[in-house]
């Protein structure tokens, strides 16, 4: 996927990819954000998300890592920790090439409702998106969202868990977050004084 | 007998204090059930349970030469219920360290315990409940955020010596395909998914009105997956002086 160069409007760490979409969609934004994950702990850290917007509605999403687009992206644009994050405006038309792929495209609520686990933010931005683009895939013809592994799904976007279940099917990722905080756990248990809770219940060693 | 378990979720909004009283509810229909409100940073049991004008919280008990516990325990909805109070400066005052002699105390008088832990697992005395309990009943919602802080509950449980009950998904809409997502979360957690309780407008109207959800709205589809949650949780018969001698020799943190 193929982006023109955008104007630079913010760039700085978050630590939850909320503050992007709700400055996206306060800002009415038209252009894409740019994710890069800050924790080398994490396996596929090296790759980065794009999300583009229009009008400050999530539109498309792409992984430069696993050149994955639509739903499955937003799985792996998903981090533990912080992420670098650059938002660039582009005038419309320069996205048009890029919106017309649809199997890149993600339904406008499931960034904030999948990846931040934000009902109202995602019910806010269903509001402020156009109305072919919250219709179910039945009334809204060619411009259908697309299912992520959903074959024969109706129902337009309530009926979509695509990034939740791309998450899932991410073993190695998964993996990295159950590691990455058992070994938080193991520090924080000499920190906050657990040693003997750590040691006494060890693998193998279930408390009875 | 006595089980203790905490009810966690690592993210905020799952609705853990909801199911912390929901499961109390459906599993005193066969145990002795008391339920204690373990988020002492952000105490909203007392308002679920109808409790937020008493006079003794367990902060109170968590004082130096404090109340004790029996004046924080409040028999409502045929549970023992423990609140802990939002005054700020009670909660500064309170010792956490105190709350394992508290759990020790009622372990002695109830078969199931049950911790609404606290909604981070930034410090140690939100940590404190999964480490005191026997096993930690996992809260989700079916997106990334929740699966994954509910993966780290897991995992600090499992380095403290707590197993997993199980999870439990709550607010589930029609619309998002539990029936896939459970099972692959369900590769993840060391438990199974004890229920899938469907979002409601009956959570909040009870929520609203200060009443447990199995109270307010005892025949909603959400009470009675709440208690197919606390049909498939087999509460395992620990010995009393057990538990309560755990409880006891429990690490517990400085301040909160």
């Amino acid at each position: 996927m193929k982006l023109p160069e955008g104007q630079l409007v913010r760039s700085r760490v978050v630590s939850d990819p909320r503050t992007v979409l709700v400055d996206a969609l306060d800002r009415e934004l038209t252009g894409y954000a740019v994710f890069e994950p800050q924790d080398a702990l994490l396996l596929d850290a090296s790759g980065r998300g794009v999300l583009t917007f229009r009008a400050g509605v999530p539109t498309v999403a792409y992984h430069t890592g696993t050149e994955r687009g639509g739903p499955p992206a937003l799985a792996d644009l998903a981090a533990a920790g912080p992420y670098q994050l650059d938002l660039y405006a582009l005038p419309p038309a320069d996205l048009t090439r890029v919106h017309d792929q649809a199997e890149f495209r993600v339904p406008p609520g499931m960034p904030a409702e999948r990846l931040v686990g934000d009902q109202a933010l995602a019910a806010r931005t269903r509001e402020a998106a156009p109305s072919e683009r919250s219709m179910g895939s039945a009334s809204a013809g060619t411009r259908a969202e697309p299912v992520a592994g959903q074959p024969g799904s109706d129902n337009g976007e309530d009926s979509q868990v695509g990034a939740v279940e791309a998450f899932l099917d991410d073993e190695e990722k998964i993996e990295a977050i159950r590691d990455q905080a058992r070994s938080e756990a193991q520090d924080r248990a000499e920190e906050w004084g657990f040693e003997d809770v750590a040691s006494r219940d060890g693998p193998g060693d279930p408390r009875s | 007998m006595v089980e203790a378990f905490a009810v966690a979720s690592g993210k905020g909004g799952t609705g853990k204090t909801t199911s912390t009283l929901a499961l109390g509810m459906a599993l005193a229909e066969e145990y002795d059930v008391t339920v204690v409100d373990a988020d002492m940073g952000m105490a909203n049991l007392l308002f679920h349970a109808g409790l937020a004008e008493v006079e003794t919280t367990l902060h109170d008990v968590l004082v130096e030469g404090g109340a004790p516990v029996e004046d924080a325990v409040y028999e409502r909805h045929g549970m023992s219920v423990v609140p802990c109070g939002t005054d700020l400066a009670d909660f500064e005052a309170a010792d956490p360290r105190r709350l394992r002699d508290v759990v020790a105390t009622l372990a002695a008088d109830t078969d199931v315990i049950l911790l609404d832990s606290a909604a981070t697992l930034s410090s140690r005395a939100a940590v404190l409940p999964v480490v005191l309990a026997d096993r930690v009943v996992v809260v989700l919602e079916p997106t990334i955020p929740a699966l994954s802080d509910g993966l780290k509950v897991q995992e600090y449980a499992t380095s403290y010596g707590t197993e997993t009950a199980g999870i439990l998904f709550n607010k589930v809409r029609d619309a998002d395909a539990i029936d896939r997502i459970a099972p692959k979360a369900e590769r993840y957690f060391e438990g199974p998914t004890l229920a899938t309780v469907p979002a409601s407008e009956s959570v909040r109207a009870a929520r609203r009105n200060g009443r447990p959800l199995l109270a307010h709205a005892p025949d909603s589809a959400a009470a009675a997956a709440y208690r197919q949650a606390a049909r498939s949780l087999s509460v395992r018969d620990g010995d009393s002086e057990t538990v309560a001698d755990r409880f006891r020799s429990a690490v517990v943190p400085d301040s909160p």
